[in-house]
């Protein structure tokens, strides 16, 4: 995907049988569902409306719709922003709750719809929209298993015969000096690339409070769902995502296998860990680090730096460059953020599908093999995951029940499935 | 602990001996200088500071190295160790072993009274914490020093053992430390090409080593004995104590980081790692991480990668891979492999290199060459020391500031067998960056 070469101005061409209003859904109401959708309406296209909201849970939905119809200040993925009523058409009838929630969206007339729930939810989510023939934002991760995986692949393929678009929140495939500097190094501006390096090395929090005894095991994780595995995928696939994403982008494909390590050195309650290293290996053998944490108090650094015959690269979520034979400097970026957006309703707009589904489901995917192994201890290759693994963190069945938490994973112990 | 060394290293023949040095480019032995050793008789005197599995193991090769070398004082903090040591080093090596109950000495002076034995080489092999003030004393006795890695489990440490060595300069008494892999001849020849820029200019490289969760390490002292004060118990457990191993970082994995020094030719600038400990989380194992992960950047922005674990029941690696522009190396313990625009696979004989260090000192004694090894095994501890303190902490670092600024120093208040709280196991963001 490349930004340059788009026509900046709107198609003419009328969408919907007739009507110009691109009806969005949106599902799951968490910070970043109401992130995505503030940015999805605030592009240039004003024509974009938030027709239906989706969450498991009531209070999370209308906290949502509050903040949407009022504004609210800006955080790290979105700035601040006046409420948008005017493009708001969310009557009660159409605010869904519950685990069904997202299957009565897909049915209320929606064109388009973000997918934002805890990982763990959006393939089944992804599957069902391309089934039911909506075009697609959905939030990274978009599994948190290989069996997940699988079914974004699938439903990936079926959204690109029938031509919807799907645009996935790696929102740095849509920053100008990631396109920039990737653009480059794919020309050969760095010579073969023979290494990499990426970090996600950030603060964290721990789950301190206890569960309420009258709140269900499943009501408790869910509502805390980053620091449970089956739902969030750990950070690494969670978080460090984006940097493993960028790896993909530049060597242009996924690794062959990697060999990980990692722990729990701080964090508490839930069990995800707060720190991986992985190397992978990319076809050639070229080897890759990975490294994140997710600890308060250490030093920071999130960014990558792709190493060639002939230079290197470095990028970062601000700036990035090229150093060695062909030296560049990148631009200053529009804010990817809204910018995913803008392409993903120009591509609807024009008839011009966009399909994300496959490369965000294998840097998904990469890092879901990081993580696996570090938490077993073996040394994995990508086709053993893709094809033969059988893991699948689905909870029996999906009621506010009984949901006992697995344990902290122990390499050596932890089996590999 | 490997224990049968008179199985792994046979006594070479002097002949054995001239050949293998001659063939490994040894110049010093070359240089003819023919000067008796030691007023007239060129037998080496050998004391042993230190028992245990590693001192049994150099001894045994120390001795076996080249003919006429004998051990003649022993000392340990333990006397069961001592007794131990004796007995086997006995049974290996019969005659040479000339120590007498004399000889033998326990106790936290132990060192001082081998040390006025008359002796030409000591072999130090206690655990690290001890190494560089047991090598002051060493040098200031005037001996020649043969020193186990790490040399240090902290920066005041290696920085004792950089002065330590720059006296030995002075004083023309040689020091060897125990990185072994440097006497490798499939490293020794490949370093060499990557030296003469056969894979082109270095922009990069990965070093792995994982397995081995060392559970069963000196079982005997896992549960801690009645009448074992906190201070014992630590010293017999020392491997999973930090101020006494400096954790396996920097006491095992020495040797694979010490190679990416060897193949960058220096020593990193800065790194940031992480770490913890995940399966051995009981008290048996005192305060070590059993997994750490490192980047080390070295000059002109080199990043190398390692990542280290000792865990069982994984996929067990030890390989290193050096990328350049013009080509890249796989290496391990026995392999060396260049592909690219020169390539290159090993192929020659691997003469043992735990006889070779030895074989290397005793000449170098012999004929007055000068053999020194401290600076660069002090920078390699230190290399691995960085790579810990960066993971405890959560904290990048610099070379400059762990070499110069850092006070960290493990030491306990006073050495004697009483109460010593044992040590938090790190928490990065919340231990504290000394």
């Amino acid at each position: 995907m490349s930004l340059a070469g788009i026509v900046p101005a709107l198609s003419s061409r009328l969408y919907a049988a007739g009507s110009d209003v691109l009806k969005v859904g949106l599902i799951g109401c968490g910070g970043r569902g109401t992130g995505a959708t503030t940015q999805s309406l605030m592009g240039v296209d004003k024509s974009v409306k938030l027709w239906a909201m989706a969450d498991l849970f009531q209070d999370q939905l209308d906290a949502c719709y509050n903040m949407l119809s009022k504004g609210a200040k800006g955080r790290y993925d979105r700035v601040d922003f006046d409420g948008l009523p005017d493009q708001m058409d969310v009557p009660e009838q159409r605010r869904f709750v519950g685990f069904d929630a997202y299957q009565k969206l897909l049915a209320s007339g929606v064109d388009m719809v973000i997918l934002a729930t805890p990982p763990h939810f959006r393939s089944e989510h992804f599957e069902a929209a391309v089934k039911a023939g909506k075009h697609v934002f959905m939030e990274k991760p978009v599994a948190t298993d290989p069996v997940g995986v699988r079914r974004i692949i699938a439903a990936a393929k079926l959204a690109e015969e029938k031509k919807q678009s799907v645009v996935a929140g790696t929102q740095r495939r849509h920053q100008l000096h990631y396109v920039e500097i990737m653009k480059r190094i794919h020309d050969g501006a760095i010579g073969e690339i023979v290494g990499a390096q990426c970090y996600w090395n950030g603060a964290g929090g721990s789950l301190r409070s206890e569960k309420p005894a009258e709140m269900s095991d499943m009501e408790w994780q869910c509502r805390h769902w980053y620091y449970f595995c089956w739902l969030c995928g750990d950070h690494i696939v969670e978080q460090h995502v984006h940097n493993i994403d960028i790896m993909n982008w530049a060597f242009g494909g996924h690794p062959v296998q990697c060999m990980g390590l990692g722990g729990r050195a701080v964090r508490e309650g839930g069990n995800i860990w707060d720190h991986f290293a992985i190397e992978f290996e990319y076809p050639g053998g070229a080897r890759v680090l990975s490294m994140c944490r997710q600890i308060p108090g250490c030093s920071d650094r999130v960014s990558e730096r792709i190493v060639g015959t002939k230079g290197f690269a470095y990028i970062d979520g601000a700036s990035g460059f090229i150093k060695g034979e062909n030296a560049y400097e990148g631009p200053a970026s529009p804010n990817p953020y809204v910018q995913e957006h803008v392409d993903l309703i120009r591509s609807i707009r024009q008839g011009a599908a966009l399909n994300e589904g496959v490369q965000v489901a294998e840097s998904t995917m990469a890092a879901i093999i990081g993580r696996m192994s570090a938490y077993t201890g073996r040394a994995l290759k990508w086709d053993w995951a893709m094809n033969a693994s059988k893991l699948d963190l689905s909870p029996p069945k999906y009621t506010f029940g009984d949901l006992p938490v697995a344990p902290v994973p122990v390499p050596g112990k932890t089996p590999l499935i | 602990m490997k224990t049968k060394a008179s199985q792994e290293t046979p006594d070479l023949s002097r002949r054995d001996f001239i050949r293998t040095s001659a063939a490994l480019g040894a110049a010093a032995w070359a240089a003819g200088t023919s000067r008796m050793f030691a007023a007239g008789s060129d037998k080496i005197r050998v004391g042993l500071i230190g028992c245990g599995g590693r001192g049994t193991y150099d001894t045994t090769n120390c001795l076996n190295a080249a003919q006429n070398v004998e051990l003649v004082a022993m000392g340990d903090l333990f006397g069961d160790r001592l007794d131990r040591c004796r007995k086997q080093l006995t049974k290996e090596l019969g005659l040479k072993v000339k120590v007498t109950d004399e000889t033998c000495f326990t106790g936290w002076d132990a060192h001082k009274k081998v040390l006025a034995c008359e002796l030409d080489l000591v072999i130090l092999t206690e655990p690290p914490h001890f190494r560089p003030a047991h090598l002051r004393a060493a040098v200031e006795a005037g001996k020649h020093v043969f020193m186990e890695k790490p040399v240090a489990v902290d920066p005041v440490g290696v920085r004792s053992v950089i002065e330590s060595s720059q006296m030995a300069e002075q004083k023309k008494l040689t020091i060897v430390g125990g990185t072994q892999s440097r006497r490798m001849a499939h490293l020794i020849e490949g370093m060499k090409r990557i030296r003469d820029g056969d894979i082109g200019r270095i922009i990069g490289g990965q070093c792995v080593r994982i397995g081995d969760g060392m559970l069963t390490w000196s079982q005997e002292t896992k549960v801690r004995q009645p009448g074992w004060s906190d201070m014992e118990w630590q010293l017999r457990r020392w491997l999973f104590l930090t101020w006494l191993s400096g954790d396996f970082i920097v006491e095992m994995h020495i040797h694979n980081l010490d190679k990416m020094n060897w193949a960058m030719d220096a020593h990193p600038m800065q790194c940031v790692g992480l770490g913890g400990r995940q399966v051995r989380t009981g008290p048996e194992y005192g305060d070590a991480y059993d997994h750490f992960a490192v980047e080390y950047e070295y000059p002109d922005g080199v990043r190398i990668e390692y990542m280290g674990a000792q865990m069982d029941k994984v996929t067990t690696r030890q390989d290193a891979q050096v990328v350049g522009t013009k080509g890249r190396v796989y290496m391990d313990s026995g392999n060396f492999v260049i592909e690219g625009n020169k390539p290159f696979k090993y192929d020659g004989p691997s003469p043992s290199p735990v006889i070779k260090q030895h074989a290397d000192q005793i000449a170098a004694i012999r004929n007055g060459e000068r053999l020194n090894e401290g600076r660069r095994v002090a920078e390699s501890t230190l290399t691995c020391i960085m790579g810990r303190m960066s993971a405890y902490t959560g904290r990048a670092m610099k070379w400059d500031w762990a070499m110069n600024a850092s006070k960290l120093d493990l030491s306990p208040p006073k050495y004697e067998f009483g109460d010593l709280p044992p040590r938090p196991v790190a928490m990065p963001g919340q231990t504290p960056l000394i």
